[in-house]
């Protein structure tokens, strides 16, 4: 017992910090995502018996993933964290810019962004576009079929473009 | 492949996950389309610039800890979970009662030998018919005994100091005749002491010594004979008669 748990330790403290990350970007607030982590490994340590090798990160990160989902539940019955976004594609053009202080503005703007998605659509960009997951993890980790894993992830890039967009709109116009 | 799917499978294709069949109509379109190439790198440029800009956040420091503590309790408690569980306790309950219950209903086959021991003993008493053969002589009580008998009891004569064979008879023990040999204190007429033996079959008794009924009942067996002893409670006389009987019928000093 003693040796599963050095184990155990082994394998997944070293994907604390992914942990945290997927906590973090899920459940946005520090204290949550710490809390999510936490709990996170527990349920890990609790169903080590059935981590059949592989890849330990992404065994780790699927279940952050849904112990953060059960807190999001718990903390708002009934919603389920989705903005409401526009279902339609089209495509919002990025204005180009080479002035490196516009550079690091978009930089915020794209993390503010990131920040008014859904939490699907931040869990989607996390996983496939920060921890480069394939179209089969994703869609083994997430359970859903791939074809939904395609149609969420080009939506949810597209929203983060029309989030930044409207963000710009906004300040833009506070300005005036 | 018209734009519209190129649009549709851009992120698919920028991905790296698009079959090879459908690739090579994508890459066929872009070499002639004039507005699908700038729109790839486009969508390359946004790919780059989240990549470079998106805040990956690290485990505060302390989270280790923490984690790590959390971990250890959890493991502490899983070794004694077990002992938290009610249904342990519940079938602790349920199987010393059964126990219990199966005892009082069905007392172990030496207690209940034992209990018929001393009932004859008590009986032989009351009654004051202590034997159907007197004399305390062995080589008299051995050949009454053996004619009644499928079997030749061991008979001691003088088991230990101060007490004297009064003579034999013949007892039902669990449906088989035993022989039954009675002992008198040569002081004291209460401190009678009754001998049951016969030759088991499977049925070896094991070395018991304890009180049934206001009695002391000794059981042992030497396999070719199965003993009961039963005499008074708190005599300290009766521990060396036990034993020097025993060491008697070992060294096959007995007629």
């Amino acid at each position: 017992m003693e040796e599963q748990h050095s184990r155990f330790e082994e394998l997944f403290l070293p994907q604390l910090d992914a942990a945290y990350n997927l906590a973090r970007i899920l459940v946005k607030r520090d204290q949550d995502a710490q809390d999510v982590v936490q709990d996170a490994y527990i349920r890990a340590l609790k169903g080590f018996k059935r981590f059949r090798g592989g890849n330990p990160r992404a065994w780790i990160l699927t279940i952050v993933r849904n112990t953060a989902y059960s807190w999001l539940k718990k903390q708002h019955p009934g919603s389920t964290d989705i903005v409401p976004f526009n279902e339609a594609i089209h495509h919002t053009p990025i204005e180009e810019s080479t002035s490196e202080g516009l550079y690091e503005e978009r930089g915020r703007l794209l993390n503010e962004a990131l920040n008014r998605l859904s939490v699907e659509h931040r869990e989607i960009l996390v996983l496939r576009d920060i921890e480069g997951w394939s179209y089969k993890q994703l869609a083994s980790a997430l359970n859903v079929p791939i074809g939904t894993i395609m149609s969420r992830l080009s939506r949810a890039r597209q929203c983060l473009r029309e989030e930044i967009a409207k963000i710009q709109h906004k300040e833009s116009q506070n300005e005036v | 492949m018209k734009c519209e799917e190129v649009h549709r499978l851009l992120d698919i294709h920028l991905d790296g996950e698009l079959d090879f069949a459908r690739r090579l109509e994508l890459e066929q379109h872009l070499a002639v389309c004039s507005s699908c190439p700038s729109l790839i790198e486009e969508h390359c440029e946004f790919r780059t610039f989240f990549a470079a800009n998106v805040i990956t956040y690290e485990a505060p420091p302390r989270l280790e800890a923490r984690v790590r503590a959390a971990l250890h309790q959890e493991q502490a408690k899983e070794r004694f979970s077990l002992f938290l569980q009610p249904w342990i306790y519940a079938t602790a309950i349920v199987v010393v009662a059964a126990f219990v219950a199966l005892n009082i209903l069905f007392p172990g086959a030496e207690d209940h030998l034992s209990q018929q021991a001393v009932l004859l003993h008590s009986n032989s008493l009351s009654t004051e018919h202590l034997v159907d053969v007197a004399s305390p002589d062995p080589k008299i009580v051995k050949p009454w005994l053996t004619a009644r008998l499928d079997f030749a009891p061991p008979v001691v004569g003088s088991p230990a100091s101060g007490y004297s064979l009064v003579g034999g008879r013949i007892d039902v023990i669990q449906n088989r005749s035993v022989a039954t040999l009675v002992y008198k204190n040569d002081t004291d007429d209460e401190d009678v002491v009754t001998l049951f033996c016969w030759p088991p079959k499977k049925d070896r008794l094991s070395d018991t010594d304890h009180s049934v009924e206001g009695y002391r009942v000794s059981t042992w067996s030497t396999g070719q004979c199965n003993y009961i002893l039963v005499s008074k409670l708190n005599n300290k006389a009766m521990d060396e008669f036990l034993d020097s009987f025993r060491v008697q019928i070992q060294s096959g000093a007995y007629y």
